[in-house]
Formats: structure tokens, sequence, C-alpha cells
């Protein structure tokens, strides 16, 4: 099997190359346990001698990102982009939501469980309707990223809120804070970690989640990669899809991991 | 050491002529609601006075409703019978006018901001500008000078408890409010920190309602020691220190201190020891 010669060899392809390696290596120094998995499904293939369509190796997935590393950087990039300003949408929603039902119990009663029904639904449920809504484009991704993480960041943020150290409350109110003042000073800096947690569990779910509605509209980024070379039987180009997706979500999680670990440090 | 006053605005003169003293309590009542049938008296029938720049400590067994006479007076819960003021106006009131200080048995030290932030945490709960000069001469009055820019958690339990003192004292409270603050601490450290709240006492004559369940800690610090019981709380026996300030340590070795901490013991547990029905 060939690899397809559409974006190939410039000058600065060691650079990334070397710096996917370096990905890579990290990787393989945490997740042995997956390397194991992927050691047997390579000999598993050469030994069963099945073809590309039906199950290709993943060392050829490999070389498959390696050669085309112009079209999965751009594609990954998009889904990357629509991840991030998804999530940040979706937190910010789901944070303005937990503020709201911790001043009101109004609020609190309207709100929780609209979040509750909204998280129940599937995403690929919610593509057709969202579509319908926004349009058939990168914003109706964006807006399925955004209801997938509104809910942990609806639920922490709200936990964290009330989660305030011992008497704090008491000593609030015997100074005479108002509301805005225990907001401000006491509810949202206590909710921080909390907030933290939500944006770990949001990181993990968001790239996946944009490209289930990458896959769902075939307009942009992982998702139509995979669900373009799927249709035209590229089943090599389609785990390359999915392995880039599943690096970028890694690194991302990884990196909310380390950043929740820094504000904990600080906090507790 | 001269502290400087800061006051916060306050629109009219509320501490009216030396008639009203800073705290009175009327035959006070407080019943918690269990649940729908139940109901539990926690306190009854409580009534006191603590003058101006009086320190007078409540005294009792946990459970007494010591805390919750000091609650009420913090204006975090209201009475269920008779009449509550502080510096002639409802607790409430004092408190939307940041007149009170208070401070726990828990610190409540916010953990994400520094010691010296947390100390002038009040100024910004009273939209008052922040005189860091006032903050550091606290923090020095309660010996943490140095430690300003540490966090809550990089300090032993006396040092938090300084802290939330600094921070009680921070506005020239009209009342400081007392909740068995050092009642966490080993026994070597809550006698050292007795003997620096007195020197601290000292120096400030801010009216002070202590709650505490250690008798020598009353004795030394007060000026008036009210003793209750429970089930439900009420006061059974009041007592006056004679001790001038400011007071030595040494005081604590004298036969007249061990004649108070012996009178109150035997005021907490009357029969113990005597035989006696």
């Amino acid at each position: 099997m060939e690899p397809e010669q559409g974006v190939t060899a410039e000058p600065i392809d060691a650079n990334p190359l070397r710096w996917l390696y370096s990905i890579f290596a990290r990787f393989v120094a945490r997740f042995w346990g997956v390397i194991i998995i992927l050691g047997a499904w390579q000999a598993w293939v050469l030994i069963s001698g099945y073809n590309a369509i039906v199950l290709p190796p993943p060392l050829s997935v490999l070389h498959q990102v390696a050669t085309n590393l112009g079209l999965f950087a751009f594609a990954g990039l998009q889904t990357l982009a629509v991840a991030i300003i998804g999530t940040v949408i979706g937190m910010l929603l789901g944070s303005v939501a937990a503020i709201l039902a911790w001043y009101s119990r109004l609020f609190s009663g309207l709100l929780t469980p609209l979040a509750l029904i909204f998280t129940a639904v599937p995403a690929v449920a919610l593509v057709p309707v969202i579509a319908r809504l926004l349009g058939y484009d990168i914003r109706t991704v964006i807006a399925i990223v955004a209801v997938i993480s509104f809910f942990p960041s609806f639920v922490f943020t709200g936990s964290g809120l009330r989660a305030l150290p011992p008497g704090s409350a008491d000593l609030f109110r015997v100074n005479g804070a108002s509301t805005w003042m225990q907001l401000r000073y006491l509810a949202l800096p206590a909710a921080v970690p909390h907030w933290m947690v939500a944006l770990r569990l949001g990181a993990a779910s968001a790239v996946l989640s944009a490209i289930i509605a990458e896959f769902a509209m075939g307009t942009s980024g992982l998702g139509s990669v995979f669900s373009e070379a799927r249709d035209s039987f590229d089943m090599t180009r389609a785990l390359g899809a999915s392995l880039v997706a599943t690096i970028i979500s890694v690194i991302g999680f990884l990196l909310a991991i380390s950043a929740e670990r820094i504000v904990r440090d600080r906090w507790d | 050491m001269s502290v400087a006053s800061i006051q916060p605005t306050a629109p009219e003169p509320i501490i009216g002529t030396a008639g009203i003293p800073a705290i009175n309590l009327d035959r006070v009542g407080k019943n918690f609601r269990l649940d729908a049938r139940r109901e539990v008296k926690a306190v009854s029938d409580v009534s006191m006075n603590v003058g101006k720049g009086a320190f007078v400590a409540i005294l009792g067994p946990s459970g007494c409703g010591k805390s919750t006479i000091l609650r009420m007076i913090a204006s975090l819960d209201e009475p269920t019978k008779g009449t509550l003021s502080v510096l002639g106006t409802t607790p409430a009131d004092c408190a939307a006018n940041h007149r009170m200080g208070i401070a726990f048995q828990d610190h409540a030290l916010l953990p994400w901001l520094t010691i010296f932030d947390n100390v002038a945490l009040p100024y910004r709960l009273a939209h008052l500008k922040a005189d860091p000069g006032r903050v550091a001469q606290l923090i020095d009055l309660v010996g943490l000078a140095g430690f300003e820019k540490a966090r809550p958690k990089q300090l032993s339990g006396g040092m938090r408890q300084r802290a939330a003192i600094a921070r009680a004292l921070l506005l020239n409270p009209d009342v400081l409010l007392l909740d068995e603050p050092f009642g966490a601490l080993d026994a070597v450290t809550r006698r050292q920190m007795n003997v620096e709240l007195q020197r601290i006492w000292s120096e400030q004559r801010t009216t002070t309602l202590l709650v505490t369940h250690s008798v020598d800690e009353a004795v030394f610090l007060a000026d008036r020691v009210i003793v209750m019981s429970g089930r439900p709380g009420h006061i059974i026996r009041e007592v006056a220190i004679p001790f001038e300030r400011p007071r030595h340590p040494d005081v604590m070795r004298t036969v007249e201190f061990h004649h108070l901490v012996n009178e109150l013991t035997e005021a907490l547990h009357p029969t113990e020891g005597t035989g006696a029905p």
C-alpha cells in the first residue's frame, strides 16, 4: 500500500517530525499499555494478512500521518480551535448558570432540570436540531462542544460555590458582606479548584464531541477527514485522523491536569 | 503600642450614653426545630449585660447553649423569645455597619489569600480603602511579623488563630466576639495564646465576649465570668474577677486564682468530688 503524495517534504519537515516524535516518546512512557495493544495489533495484521480496508496496521497509520502532515495538521488545528472555542463558551455559560442558581432558588429550580435534560440527550441527536437552528457549518460544531462542556461546568461550579472554607460564610455575614461581596471574595474563589475539574473533564471530551459533530456535518476538521476517508474505503487515513484526534485529546487532558495541579497547590 | 483609630463610617453614633450597655440580653430564648413536630430548647430565659470596654467570658460545658448566645449576638441566629441588642441596636444593624469583629474555633482564613490579605479582608468587605500600615501593625501586634506573604496552610494552628484575631481587630470593632478561638489548640499553645490575647486586649480594651469551656482561660482573661448549664442553656452563676490589668501570667499561680478556678469548676460540676446527692 502506497501513501498518497499529496502534501509532502518541505524543508522544515524534520522539526515537526522530531516534535511529533518527542510527544510520541512521552506518550510511550505514560501509556505503555496502549503501546502493547498497538504492538499486538501490528502483529495480528502481519500474521493474518488482512488487507488495509479491513484493518490497516498501526505502522502504516503512522506513516500516513507522517507523510500527510499538512492535511492532518490543518484538520487537527481546525478541530482543536473548534474544541477550544466550544469549551470556553460552554464553560462560561455553565458557570454563569451555576452563579444564577447560587444566587436564587428560582433559577436553580429552572436551570437544574434543563441542564439535566440537555446532558441526557445524545450529542448525535442534537446535531440535526442545532444545525437547523444555526446552519450547516462550523457554528453548529462549536455549539455541540459547548452543550457537552456546559454540564460539568454547571455542576462543578455549582458545588464549588458552596464548598466554602469552614466558618468563612459566618465570618462574611458578621462582617456585613453584601451578596456581591460573598460571591466576589468567597464563593467564586472557592469554586476555582472545582472549576478546574470541570475544565479537565471538558478538555477530555471536547475534541471527541467536536469530531462527532464534524463527522455528522462533514464540513470541516478531523471528523470530516475521517468521514471522507471512510467513504472512499481509505481506512488508513480514517485511522490517521483518529490518531491525531487522540494525540490532541491526550495533550489537552494532560495540560488540564497540570493546570489543575497548579491551582490546587495554591488553593488547598 | 498605640493603634491608629480607624472607625468605619457610621452615619450616626450608635454607642449611646454610658447607660446603654454594649450588649444586652433580656430573657432571651432560642429553640431549634428538629423536624415538623419536635423542637429543642437550646437557650432559655437568659438575661445579661456586657458593659462598654468590659471583657466577659461565658463558661460552660459543650452543648450548654453558650455558642448559640454568641451566634445570636453576632446576627448569625435569631432569638425565638426575648430581646437582644448590641450597641443599642439590632445585631443585624451592627453587622451591616461593620461594628463587630469575630473569631471562631475555625480560623476561617481563606486559603487562597496571603496572611496579609486575610487580615486586610474586612476592609474589602466594608468598602473601605485598605490601610497597609494598619494591617502591618496588627500583624505585628499578634506576633506574625515576617509571615505577611505566607499562606494559611504554611502556618501552625496557633499562628492561624493569631491571624484570625488580627483580622477581627482590624476595623477597631466596638464589639469583639470570640467563640472558643483556641479550642483546637494544644494545652501549651493555648496557654501561650491566652497570655498573648490578654496583652493585646489590655492595649485595645475592646468590649469582648468570650465563649469557652476552659475555666483557666475564662478566669485569666475576663473581668466577669458567666457560668452556664445546659438543656436548656441558662445562667447559673456570675463571678467578678478582681485581678488588675495588665495581667501577668504569674497571676495563674496565685492562691486567689486557684480559689476562683475551684469555685467555678465546682459551679460547673456541683456534685463532683463531694459525694452529695
